[in-house]
């Protein structure tokens, strides 16, 4: 039964994938991609179900035959990417990119040539209660965004097709116009791409359910390099100069993270060993794999955008909303994330735990302080991604069970409340023309709804008594009880600035002008559906808090306790909730008072109004203009404080990439000098 | 914090609060105009104040600014009850911001451009304050080893001789929390400042004696994180914990009458040093002369 959902969940997704790539009408297309997102909802449900329920589900053990294929199509599979990256950098002139991909498709093969018999794999497949709440990621947040992006790319296209009539007229203009076969507008009509932007969305959905569950390496990896390859296929998706620019710019870091991984496999294979869960065992019990932990911590960290790979998930920007809300809440960043949570209990006070430590505190203080200084919502939507992965990077390193509980509260809220911010950020942008936080004054008027998802989501993510602050909270108890006095202070300063640029965004989004304006009638029912499910889930998530925590991440955290070796990793001896049920329960009632006193009193006060005041008469409360003294119209103008100065991208990005590379050389270093004389911190 | 304990609290805050809030805003009246060579006006001065807002006609800008008034009220009271009920001291934190938080978006919501600078400001406040509240949450636990503020009074001695730094980091950024000048950016009392009453601008009328009250509230409870400092487990610690609230007010009155506005650049500055400088010495300083707990 097991192996069969899991299987449906790997298998199923890709036959919708194959089957959008032939699809082309708006409306089959839509049956297919509501009908695969229900189904792979619903078995990821069930098997969470059936999981927690208790089921046996030990020894998940595909038939010879079928491990067999398995290994065959993933060395296939890997030899596709590897041709498929090398012709693309090849076309676009982009050298590294296929050096990357050529190294380490020598690698794997050479592998699979030479040190894979030396490998013996009882369990290629696991599952653990982390990889259901992943699993259920995957499958609600994830088919939600698919959902989503009916409408949404609907709306694109047209957009697309406008951008392209006024840009053939320039080029008949310009009879000059640089000679591009793809530039869209030269022949007056755009390719419809959307069949192979749907396919890829599913295929991503494929691939991440095998990075979940996947126990042998080898298969991990191939998984991992398809959602690399697939990121850069949405990246690229408009085609133009910077969305190519920054499709290689991700694909080469991340290339770089799985040469990391592929180097990792190989030296693991010279000792035999090729399944994860062998991995952490023999990392939280003593040394041997220092090295490879730490090559598989650095891909975790290029593939979560940690600092300095941050610039990738930053250019991933150009992409359509989907994109980046699929990138940010539920897949590949958050498969990094997996990856360095699953090491966790190899971390802690030794080299590789300081280095991820410091590396997550740091991303999550710079890039929080570099968020006050974006007004563009979508980047500081990516800093605060960024900056959060960071946080769950900070306390993987720490690697108590505490510092564990928070990193995986922390990953789920975050999965949660920042896709409902892309999804509105996306709905917003193609309302109101713009995704400047700026441009956002007033939505609380013309957007009404969204406004209000919009807010539940900034809420979310960065104030008690809501998930991403409880989490918090954990981390502040966890780095209590390990004396880290560095990352508390990290933190707290952290917080403080994170509580900067989500307040003042908002305010913006919330200041209501006097006189009404909604334009909100015209948002696709399947945005208005994902944007519910996403705020409901965000709410269901915050009250559910306490149970999710007695019945899934504690569970979860005695498994893994079982591995660790209470000699080396005392903190393992005894599991317990971090903030106890009690607190959280408060929490949550509070979070339901909240709810019901909007509810019930939010809007409904039936007092005399006024207008406010404008050092004059007021004429139009939308645009604040109002007669002066002078009998003269002038306009009261306010922006949001950027403080430019103090939180700039030119100030901090070179001082923190600094200092992160400075740490991943330092770890890999100490974690080489490990391997050839068994030292150690 | 038992049920027993919360009920007590919730009953003895709601009432006492406000009473004793009321008259340490009177004092700080009558003083404040006797430094500044007035006569000043009667002690029970704040208390009429609310009563005529409560008289004043029935308008707002808006239908949603009063719910978040409303709001920020409740949370605030909230979190003092758990605190005096000797609670999680993070719960308390957390629940004054989220208040704090609400008492903000009341101000955007207007679309005032006065209300706005000072909502901002008010924003650029508490990213100034917050450091040292959460550092100050995390030297507590680090000494009674627990986050209930109750685990105070099975103290030997008072956290001030482990954390005597942190308390003056704690007193630095009181200032911007009781809204004193030179830290008085979004919302003063003093009439001679560029911008007075930014943040309640559009506030009038109930709303505006909502605010007066939720102060006497948090002039409370910030007191209580005073005398956090001061408490053990002895009943000598009642008589010195009144007695060093009763300095420390006075001082921040001194401080208020004392000193000009400064800008917000030099607020966040100097609250991030002396925040950094002190948590940093004073946890060190007492990780090093104790063995760590594990």
């Amino acid at each position: 039964m097991a192996t069969t959902l899991i299987g449906f969940l790997v298998l199923f997704p890709l036959l919708a994938a194959a089957l959008l790539l032939v699809v082309r009408g708006d409306a089959a297309r839509a049956v297919v991609v509501i009908t695969a997102a229900v189904l792979i909802a619903a078995g990821s449900i069930l098997l969470a179900v059936l999981y927690l329920l208790g089921s046996a589900w030990q020894g998940l053990v595909p038939s010879e035959l079928v491990r067999t294929t398995i290994n065959y199509v993933t060395l296939a599979v890997d030899v596709l990417i590897a041709v498929y990256i090398i012709a693309k950098s090849i076309r676009y002139k982009k050298l590294l990119a296929g050096v990357l991909a050529f190294a380490q498709l020598g690698i794997i093969v050479g592998f699979e040539f030479t040190l894979a018999h030396n490998v013996t794999v009882a369990n290629d497949l696991y599952i653990d209660p982390l990889s259901v709440i992943m699993a259920l990621i995957i499958g609600i947040i994830g088919t939600g965004i698919c959902i989503y992006s009916l409408g949404y790319m609907k709306d694109h296209h047209q957009h697309a097709l406008e951008h392209a009539k006024v840009q053939a007229a320039d080029a008949n203009d310009n009879a000059d116009d640089k000679e591009d076969d793809e530039k869209p507008g030269k022949s007056g009509k755009l390719p419809d791409r959307r069949p192979v932007f749907f396919a890829l969305m599913f295929l991503f959905l494929s691939a991440m359910y095998g990075i979940v569950f996947s126990n042998n390496l080898s298969w991990l990896l191939c998984a991992w390099e398809v959602t690399t390859v697939c990121s850069f296929a949405l990246i690229g998706y408009t085609r133009t100069a910077e969305a190519i620019n920054n499709s290689f710019r991700q694909i080469v870091m991340n290339l770089a993270g799985g040469l990391a991984f592929a180097v990792a496999l190989a030296f693991l294979a010279i000792e035999g060993i090729g399944e994860l869960d062998v991995v952490i065992a023999l990392g939280a019990s003593g040394s041997l794999v220092v090295l490879p932990i730490a090559l598989l911590a650095f891909a975790g960290i290029t593939k979560a955008a940690q600092v300095p790979f941050q610039s990738w998930l930053l250019g991933a920007m150009v992409a359509p909303t989907p994109t980046s809300a699929l990138l940010h809440s539920s897949t590949m960043v958050k498969a990094g994330v997996f990856l360095v949570i699953k090491l966790a209990p190899t971390f802690g006070w030794n080299s590789n735990g300081v280095m991820v430590m410091l590396i997550g505190a740091l991303t999550f203080l710079f890039c929080s302080a570099i968020a006050v200084s974006q007004s563009n919502a979508k980047r500081v939507l990516a800093y605060s991604t960024i900056a959060n992965l960071g946080l769950i990077v900070a306390c993987a390193g720490v690697g108590t069970p505490e510092a564990v509980w928070a990193a995986i509260f922390l990953l789920i809220f975050h999965a949660a409340a920042k896709s409902l911010l892309f999804l509105c950020v996306g709905t917003a942008e193609h309302h109101i023309g713009s995704r400047d936080i700026e441009h956002m004054d007033n939505l609380f008027r013309r957007m009404p709804t969204l406004a209000r998802l919009m807010a539940l989501g900034i809420l979310c993510m960065f104030i008690a008594p809501f998930g991403m602050l409880i989490s918090k909270w954990a981390t502040i108890v966890s780095l209590v009880h390990t004396n880290n006095i560095t990352l508390l202070i990290i933190l707290a300063f952290g917080s403080a600035v994170t509580f900067m640029f989500w307040a003042k965004w908002l305010g913006k989004i919330l200041a209501a002008a006097q006189d009404e304006r909604d334009i909100e009638t015209t948002v696709h029912r399947s945005e208005w559906f994902s944007l519910v499910l996403m705020a409901l889930l965000v709410l269901v998530l915050s009250l559910g808090f306490p149970f999710i925590s007695k019945f899934v991440v504690v569970p979860y955290l005695a498994q893994v306790a079982g591995i660790v070796n209470p000699l080396v990793n005392p903190y393992w001896l005894s599991v317990v909730e971090v903030i106890d049920f009690d607190n959280l329960l408060i929490m949550a009632v509070i979070v339901l008072a909240i709810v019901l006193a909007f509810a019930a009193f939010f809007g409904k006060s039936k007092k005399r109004k006024l207008p406010i005041y404008l050092a004059g008469v007021g004429e139009d409360f939308e645009k604040r203009t109002f007669t002066n003294s002078l009998s003269k119209t002038s306009e009261a103008t306010q922006r949001n404080w950027y403080l430019g100065g103090l939180f700039g991208e030119k100030a901090l990005t070179p001082m923190v990439n600094t200092m992160c590379i400075v740490l991943l050389l330092a770890g890999i270093v100490m974690a080489t000098l490990n391997l050839l004389w068994g030292w150690s911190l | 914090m038992t049920l027993l304990s919360f009920v007590a609290a919730l009953v003895g805050f709601v009432i006492l609060a406000p009473l004793v809030g009321c008259f340490i805003a009177g004092v700080d009246r009558i003083l404040s105009a006797r430094l500044q060579g007035r006569v000043g006006p009667p002690l029970l001065q704040p208390y009429y104040d609310v009563r005529k807002l409560l008289a004043k006609d029935n308008a707002e800008v808006n239908s949603f600014q009063g719910f978040y008034v409303a709001l920020s009220l409740v949370l605030a009271i909230l979190s003092g009850v758990f605190f005096f009920a000797g609670g999680n001291l993070l719960l308390v934190v957390f629940i004054i911001t989220l208040s704090a938080l609400f008492f903000i978006v009341a101000a955007y919501s207007t679309r005032s451009p006065y209300a706005e600078i000072g909502a901002e400001r008010e924003i650029v406040q508490v990213m100034s304050y917050e450091p040292m509240v959460i550092l100050m949450t995390v030297a507590f636990v680090m000494v009674t080893g627990s986050f209930n503020v109750s685990s105070v009074f099975e103290l030997a001695r008072p956290l001030i001789a482990d954390m005597p730094l942190i308390f003056i980091g704690l007193v630095f950024i009181l200032t911007i929390k009781l809204r004193k000048s030179p830290f008085d950016l979004s919302y003063s009392h003093h009439a001679h400042q560029e911008l007075v009453k930014g943040i309640s601008t559009e506030m009038s009328g109930k709303t505006l004696a909502m605010v007066e009250v939720m102060h006497w509230y948090e002039t409370v409870l910030f007191l209580g994180w005073v005398a956090l400092f001061i408490v053990w487990g002895s009943w000598v610690a009642a008589l010195a914990a009144v007695g060093a609230v009763i300095v420390v007010y006075l001082l921040e009155i001194f401080i208020d009458n004392n000193f000009a506005r400064v800008k917000w650049q030099h607020m966040l500055k100097w609250s991030w040093i002396v925040t950094f400088v002190c948590v940093l010495l004073n946890i060190f300083l007492f990780l090093w002369l104790r063995q760590p707990i594990v």
